[in-house]
């Protein structure tokens, strides 16, 4: 899998011999490989800094996250919740919309699903399925709030989605330090999180310890990823969409109103966030407690962002994400701090997204130095 | 000077030449963009550069003031040879160029535009003054105390002009600079210009594919085709059919000729012209016989307070060609707009067959039978990074679907339909629309309009930017529009165009129409009042 960016050709280089493609996917390569390495050695070097081995720190990244069976099935754990934030992600993005509030709407999600998995009577499985629906409308009514400030008063979509994030966290800890809401009953030191949900309304898990065993959910994220991709790129909605994303003028022109398709790709991007925050509930926790995103809203769009809006690459790359989630966990309870963990997986992060940034930013310093030129040079 | 070519003036065999060029060549890939250009011009002297698009003209301009850097060959000023390495470097020479596009900041000043880009703190009292003497110098009159944005289209030119004359080049290059005057305001142009070269001694080279203005302004001219100089002549001693001929490379179709090669007076009067059969203007259809169409009836637009139309009335009839002149900026983007269901009307009626239609309501136009081909085909009529075979379904996607999925094969099928029927030239339907060139993105625009079966077309500036061959295309293409019964509106600021093409013609003015007339009685001073403002 090799990604190579393709600048905008102008017509007249078009026929700008093939030498010059491979040169410039050799420079890409290149440039992932040199970005990689420097990761990984400024990654090594603060590892030594906290007294441990960098090998050993490899070893142990390999060790919670490859080695056998139930460390894989702890990736794969891992990697689900990014792959479906990441594909809610890519459906705003397609639209044009640079939705980042997914955590809040994660945590919204499973606030409202916990309600209704506590207070809903009937059959485990229907509660299950229930909760997770409204879990995923929770979800989507956090992002139509955003969709309401952008195209009613204009308010940049990244901006409100942002501060939502904040508010969502206030929400959730509210909810769960109030008695009468979803505060843990019957206990006499009062912690602020919420019962355990009935356990027949439990995400059920595939394989048994110590073999191969994961969640559920890995199978619906890889399944939602999928789908995801042939509504975009195969159905008249999708194509829309894409239109809208792309040139929301033309878009327009061609009769599609930003409006109500931009409203629903947030929507839906909310409802992938919410969904998945119903099933962290049903399939982690089993309680709703603040801290239960653990971050898969922010690393999922860090996934988007690395697979380049792309859902089905979104499926490796948030593999590997899982990987050095799963392997991050392991390697602080050898005694690296955790801190340092999330500092290395933000550096490699860093690598991998920085080469096609480095050529976006050399093709505009190089445009905007020549149009300074033009503007001194008395030429304009 | 056995190297001069032949179209070297006659008079600079004593002294070098002001700019000489000797076997320029450039590449971009295997595209020979310049091939062993050679021309020489003297001081005092206007040279024209004729060319299609694509001839040339436009790199061998950038490598004269160091946008590109040429293979091969040699530049000489008065007879030293120089290297051209970048835009500041041609400054220092004395290169100064006035683009086609302007560059200047709408909200600030004359003078505050004048001084951009200077190096330290801005003196306005002294700026003033040098736009003064510089317009009193060259006859270009504007106030150093206006803003930008409260002036015309040829003010505004002249404010570029006068950015250039202030460093006192020795050699000045206009790119296509009457594209965006009126006629008055060309005339004035030229004037300036004979006095930059006559009375100030300076070079000027004037690029242009418009041959009456090649006419009248030039001492000299080099017409380029394909990248290789095809003929270098003295502008006294030729004639409008030699100069197409050479820079087309064969004779025209009556379509074309005319509104392509930039000759007004020809159109106006026809006698005038060598072959008056070819300029004859198009025959009133017969009016009775041809139902209205489109009617918009006092339309009142605006944006954030800025009135955009005010009172428009306009009726279009099947099969009738109107052609709407006016200077660019008087309302004809909202008028475009409002066709395109992009803008709302504040009061007034668009009504298509008696029936009248919501504005500003996504698609609404587009359903009720309205093509539009869009004056910015790259921001709003198609998307550059979606296939030519996406684009060319872009509001039909529906049918090319089953069941909510887009078929492959039938978007496939529809495309290889289109691009034969409407000769696009692509390499294959699944070719993103960026790599297309501007005359193929528009044949795609107009394809996927005009498949559509519309009741009425709006075209706007659907010339604007293509080469002779390409605009031969789209002349014929919207000619027979209205012969099989489409109601087309052609908007231009290309009077040539509009004479061509239109049966009626109607003038807009500061978003309202001033006027109208018939093609056949046509009066280019009335024509001219009327895009003024006035009355007439």
């Amino acid at each position: 899998m090799t990604i190579t960016s393709t600048p905008p050709t102008p017509a007249n280089t078009r026929a700008v011999a093939q030498t010059s493609r491979w040169s410039q996917v050799l420079t890409t390569l290149l440039l992932y490989v040199v970005s990689i390495s420097v990761a990984l050695l400024i990654a090594g070097l603060l590892v030594s800094l906290t007294g441990a081995s960098p090998w050993e720190a490899v070893q142990a990244i390999f060790q919670g996250s490859l080695s056998d069976a139930a460390a894989l099935g702890l990736s794969l754990d891992k990697a689900a919740p990014l792959l479906i934030v990441a594909v809610g992600t890519c459906i705003a993005t397609s639209a044009g919309l640079f939705s980042i509030g997914q955590e809040g709407q994660v945590v919204i999600g499973a606030t409202v699903g916990a309600m209704v998995a506590i207070y809903l009577h009937g059959p485990g499985p229907l509660i299950l399925v229930v909760t997770l629906m409204g879990a995923a409308l929770g979800g989507a009514a956090w992002a139509a709030v955003a969709a309401l400030l952008y195209y009613w008063r204009g308010v940049p979509v990244v901006i409100s989605t942002l501060l939502l994030v904040y508010i969502a966290y206030q929400v959730v800890f509210y909810a769960v330090t109030q008695p009468w809401l979803l505060q843990e009953s019957g206990q006499n030191v009062a912690s602020p999180q919420s019962d355990i949900i009935r356990n027949d309304a439990w995400l059920p898990r595939i394989g048994e310890y110590p073999g191969l065993n994961f969640s559920s959910l890995v199978v619906i994220a890889v399944l939602l990823a999928v789908g995801a991709r042939i509504v975009l790129n195969r159905t008249t909605w999708g194509f829309r969409l894409r239109m809208l994303g792309l040139n929301p003028k033309a878009a327009r022109r061609a009769g599609v109103s930003a409006v109500l398709l931009g409203s629903l790709a947030l929507m839906i991007s909310g409802a992938f966030a919410g969904f998945l925050g119903g099933a962290l509930l049903t399939g982690g926790s089993h309680r709703l407690q603040p801290g239960i995103s653990e971050n898969v809203g922010w690393d999922g769009l860090l996934v988007a962002l690395v697979a380049r809006n792309n859902p089905i690459l979104a499926i490796p790359v948030a593999f590997f994400f899982g990987v050095l989630r799963a392997g991050g966990g392991f390697l602080a309870s050898t005694g690296v701090p955790r801190y340092i963990v999330d500092v290395v997986t933000a550096i490699l992060v860093l690598a991998i997204v920085f080469p096609p940034a480095y050529q976006y930013l050399r093709r505009e310093i190089r445009a905007r130095r020549l149009a300074r030129a033009l503007a001194t040079g008395g030429a304009a | 000077m056995s190297t001069q070519p032949t179209g070297a003036p006659a008079h600079s065999a004593g002294a070098p030449a002001s700019v000489e060029l000797r076997g320029i060549t450039k590449r971009y890939g295997s595209i020979v963009a310049c091939d062993d250009v050679s021309l020489s011009v003297s001081r005092g002297e206007i040279h024209g550069l004729l060319g299609q698009n694509g001839a040339g003209k436009s790199t061998l301009v950038k490598i004269l003031i160091g946008l590109a850097q040429r293979d091969a060959g040699e530049i000489l000023l008065d007879g030293r040879s120089v290297e051209i390495p970048d835009p500041l470097a041609a400054s220092t020479l004395g290169i100064a160029m006035v683009h086609q596009h302007f560059s200047l900041v709408n909200e600030l000043s004359v003078w505050e535009n004048v001084t951009l880009g200077e190096v330290g703190r801005p003196d306005a009292q002294r700026t003033r003054e040098l736009v003064r003497s510089i317009g009193a110098r060259y006859g270009l009159d504007v106030d150093p105390d206006a803003r930008v944005e409260d002036l015309s289209t040829g003010e505004r030119q002249r404010v570029e002009i006068i950015k250039c004359l202030r460093r006192d080049p020795s050699l000045l290059i206009l790119d296509e600079p009457t594209s965006v005057l009126t006629l008055a305001e060309s005339r004035e142009l030229f004037t300036v210009l004979r006095r930059v070269a006559q009375d100030e001694g300076k070079t000027v080279i004037l690029i242009s594919h418009k041959l009456d203005e090649i006419l009248t302004a030039t001492d000299h001219v080099t017409i380029m085709r394909s990248g290789r100089v095809v003929a270098q002549r003295v502008t006294a001693e030729t004639d409008e059919r030699e100069l197409a001929r050479e820079m087309v490379g064969r004779e025209l179709s009556k379509w074309v000729a005319a509104s392509a090669l930039g000759d007004l007076d020809a159109l106006v009067d026809p006698s005038l012209s060598s072959d008056p059969a070819m300029l004859a203007p198009v025959e009133p259809i017969h009016e009775d016989e041809f139902p209205f169409r489109l009617r918009i009836t006092d339309a009142y637009a605006s944006r954030d307070g800025r009135p955009l139309l005010q009172g428009l009335s306009l009726d279009l009839r099947a099969g009738e060609i109107l052609g709407l002149a006016g200077v660019e900026g008087n309302g004809q983007q909202a008028l475009g707009d409002l066709l395109s269901s992009l803008i709302e009307l504040d009061s007034g009626t668009v009504e298509m067959d008696d029936v009248v239609l919501p504005t500003g309501k996504p698609g609404a136009m587009h359903r009720a039978g309205i093509g539009v081909i869009p004056e910015d085909r790259h921001q709003s009529g198609c998307v550059l990074d979606m296939s030519v075979a996406e684009n060319l379904v872009m509001s039909t996607v529906g049918s090319v679907a089953r069941r909510g999925f887009v078929s492959r094969k039938a978007i496939r099928a529809n495309a290889e339909r289109l691009i034969e029927q409407f000769e696009i030239s692509t390499p294959s339907p699944d070719t993103p629309m960026r790599q297309l060139s501007g005359g193929n993105q528009q044949k795609v625009v107009l394809a996927r309009e005009l498949s559509l079966n519309p009741k009425v077309l709006v075209a706007a500036y659907p010339t604007r930017g293509l080469d002779v061959g390409a605009i031969e295309y789209m002349t014929e293409r919207l000619h027979d529009a209205a012969n099989s019964g489409i109601a087309v509106l052609l908007i231009s600021t290309e009077l040539e165009e509009i004479l061509t093409l239109s049966h009626h013609i109607a003038v807009i003015h500061r978003g309202a129409i001033v006027g109208q007339m018939r093609r056949v009685d046509v009066d280019a001073e009335r024509l001219g009042l009327m895009m003024g403002g006035q009355e007439a």
